[in-house]
């Protein structure tokens, strides 16, 4: 079977991420970007389930920007097959991606597609659920543990106040957690190969999809920064202070 | 070579004079309550190495705020001949910033002089006080678009005075020369107060003698390093990161070589890190990943930068770098960052190289430098020398391979019993220390003297030298009030 893989290009974990001066957004110029963490974990999942024998084939897809191919290349060098890379400048929406995944997993014909539980840029959370009601099919999301049985997927959450182990029927879509597993790195003797591994590119016009957004971003501003604490001589200036100074009494 | 031991022994008593007597009560009540603690509680985080290995006795620690009340500190010290301790972040691999046993002193303490005085970008220099954390350095000039080169494992706790006293050098000395190469001007209070004021922000000053350079490297016992001006760069912002594992200790200086030249120059990182140092950070630190599928005896991390955006032309030049190294053997498997997350990954690695050694157990340090191209035939002839006096010791190398400087340390064997092992410290100080002397090599690469290295200093320094030392202490500090028992 086949697994394809959503890999997002995002400011790096750990850049610290600045707002534009103009408050239209974050700072994106000559900022470090890298593989959204949760979608390595991903890579790393389907390239396992390959060497497990249960895939043959992994599918890296990214949309987004020319240099997306990178991040493309990176999945590739760490062990994915081939890669998909559907061209768009400028913002996309969570709904956008899942209509072009779904027109991609129509016209590759996967059996489970791993897309990271969220993007570090925009904490969406959204693209995973989305696709997998596109599709119609099940979905495992947030799982740190992954077991392949005949047609279905034995998984367990990272649910509130626990773990939940579920079972889902093939094709599905998993949504991926810190906890599933380590990625690897990519070996000098993996990126040369990878460097031969094809690249496909669409646009999304050319999927049938109609990349506009529907979201106007209004303002992105600096959360209040954090006010100096004050020392207190004694409890009954704390107790005035909690009245009259913080109103939490 | 003594064997140093807190434990060893209850500590002595000791007398003050009268005059240090009321030395110490005259700089109490110049400094105000706030500005000096005096009980052994809490002066003890100040009298005890990093290391755990030595302890002193202080009268007080002070908290100078400024260089007139530093100034007027060691004024009342001189005339009461009182010692000095000057104490920045106590992270000294060599004792050099705790007092000594069994005598009277004073702690001067320099983490509330922690003000940045001047930021000049368009000169490339910062004027800073002596309590500024390394890393708080590091960062105020990243944040200015500029970078301040000097880097070592303890920049988040060491400060940038003892930095400069002891002349630190650091995972970037290849590129940019160590701590006394970064100054372009200094402040020191002088043993009898007086301040010496030179914040030249200048590359260019051939006015006399370069007084500053006496004072980096002294490691306290000629002056107090109270600010400087240091040497800012363009901030880097393509770092090309490697792990790799190398063949053989010589496949990675021939690996060296080649990076230098075919980056056209911008390597910035060259540490070694030898198979045991790997082992121990996967054991003792939490969230290490060996980078590598297979296990290899020696490793490299190689670090090409750019101040240029999105290098690619040097990114292209690092694969074939690599690529080469590997075609032609010297390279047996490497992994490249694809992220800053990975590639602190890999530092972390090299980083956390002391400390995990530390959680092993005893470990007897050398921090030794030789020409670089004498590292392979050291290496191995220090190895064996090490050999015949413990056969099962273990070899913790690693280091700044770039510029010759190995930590060449010596772990206990991993089932011996520890006062065996720590009763061969000087056999193995030196079987190490005379190989490093047959290859032109030196005693203390980047961590200076201190207590540790006092005795064994006069053995390889030569005799001539070491008077010159001496005629210059006693001119500058007749009456050996600053740092007694460091250095010299």
């Amino acid at each position: 079977m086949k697994v394809l893989v959503p890999v997002k290009r995002v400011i790096d974990y750990n850049v610290k991420v600045r707002v534009k001066a103009d408050q239209t957004g974050v700072e994106l110029a000559n900022v470090k970007m890298s593989m959204n963490p949760f979608d390595e974990i991903s890579i790393e999942e389907a390239i396992r389930l390959k060497e497990a024998g249960h895939a043959e084939e992994v599918i890296a897809v990214s949309v987004g920007v020319q240099q997306c191919q990178e991040t493309i290349r990176t999945a590739l060098a760490m062990g994915a097959d081939r890669g998909i890379h559907v061209v768009h400048d400028g913002d996309i929406e969570p709904l956008v991606v899942a209509k072009i995944l779904k027109e991609l997993v129509d016209k590759e014909g996967p059996s489970i597609v791993i897309v990271g539980k969220q993007a570090i840029d925009d904490d969406s959370n959204q693209t995973g659920q989305m696709l997998a009601a596109l599709l119609g099919w099940g979905q495992a999301t947030f799982v740190s543990k992954v077991e392949i049985e005949g047609d279905s997927i034995k998984a367990t959450r990272e649910v509130d106040g626990g773990l939940e182990t579920i079972s889902v029927m093939l094709p599905a879509v998993l949504t991926t957690d810190l906890r599933l597993n380590e990625p690897r790195y990519a070996s000098l003797p993996n990126i040369m190969k990878a460097k031969k591994k094809p690249i496909e590119q669409f646009t999304p016009v050319e999927l049938g999809v109609d990349p506009s957004c529907r979201i106007e971003i209004l303002k992105v501003a600096e959360p209040p920064t954090r006010e100096a604490g004050v020392k207190v001589s004694d409890v009954g200036e704390l107790v005035d202070k909690l009245r009259n100074t913080a109103k939490v009494i | 070579m003594a064997i140093p031991n807190v434990n060893a022994a209850e500590l002595q008593t000791y007398k003050l004079t009268t005059a240090q007597k009321d030395a110490v009560d005259q700089i109490k009540s110049l400094v105000g309550p706030r500005g000096y603690v005096s009980k052994t509680e809490e002066m003890e985080p100040h009298l005890v190495d990093w290391r755990g290995v030595y302890k002193g006795n202080a009268e007080l620690v002070c908290y100078p705020i400024n260089t007139r009340e530093v100034s007027d500190i060691v004024k009342i010290c001189s005339a009461a001949v009182m010692p000095i301790v000057p104490q920045g972040g106590n992270t000294s691999m060599c004792g050099g910033s705790v007092p000594l046993k069994n005598s009277a002193s004073i702690i001067l303490n320099f983490s509330r002089m922690n003000q940045i005085r001047c930021f000049d970008k368009n000169n490339y220099t910062m004027t800073v006080e002596a309590g500024c954390v390394l890393q708080k350095l590091q960062q105020t000039a990243s944040d200015a678009d500029r970078y301040f080169p000097l880097s070592l494992a303890a920049e988040g706790s060491c400060m940038i005075g003892g930095n400069l006293a002891t002349n630190a050098g650091g995972t970037n000395v290849l590129r940019y020369g160590n701590a006394r190469e970064l100054v372009l001007g200094l402040e020191v209070v002088l043993p009898d107060g007086q301040i010496l004021s030179g914040l030249n922000a200048l590359r260019k000053d051939n006015t006399g003698y370069d007084l500053k350079n006496l004072f980096l490297g002294s490691e306290g016992t000629l002056g107090i390093i109270t600010a400087a001006v240091l040497k800012l760069f363009p901030k880097p912002r393509g770092i090309y990161a490697a792990y790799c594992a190398v063949s053989s200790i010589s496949a990675a200086i021939e690996l060296l070589d080649r990076a230098r030249k075919e980056s056209g120059d911008c390597v910035e990182t060259f540490e070694l890190i030898s198979r045991l140092v790997m082992d121990l950070v996967l054991k003792h630190i939490p969230n290490c990943q060996d980078p590598l599928e297979e296990r290899y005896d020696h490793y490299v991390l190689l670090e090409l930068v750019s101040t240029a955006e999105n290098d690619q032309e040097l990114y292209n030049r690092f694969e074939r770098i690599l690529e080469g190294g590997m075609e032609d053997g010297l390279i047996l498997d490497a992994a490249l960052a694809q992220s800053e997350v990975q590639r602190q990954a890999f530092w972390s690695l090299r980083e956390n190289a002391t400390e995990s050694q530390k959680l092993e157990g005893a470990s007897i340090k050398h921090d030794i430098a030789v020409p670089v191209s004498a590292i392979p035939s050291f290496y191995e002839a220090a190895w064996q020398a090490i050999l015949e006096v413990e056969p099962k010791a273990r070899l913790i190398a690693f280091g700044h391979a770039g510029d010759g400087n190995l930590h060449f340390n010596v772990a206990e064997p991993a089932n011996g019993k520890t006062q065996d092992f720590i009763d061969n410290w000087g056999r193995i100080n030196t079987a190490v220390h005379r190989t490093v002397q047959i290859f032109g090599g030196s005693i203390s690469a980047e961590h200076g003297i201190g207590q540790l290295k006092r005795d064994e200093l006069t053995h390889y320094k030569p005799a001539v030298a070491l008077d010159l030392m001496q005629k210059i202490k006693s001119a500058i500090d007749p009456n050996s009030i600053m740092n007694p028992g460091k250095v010299i």
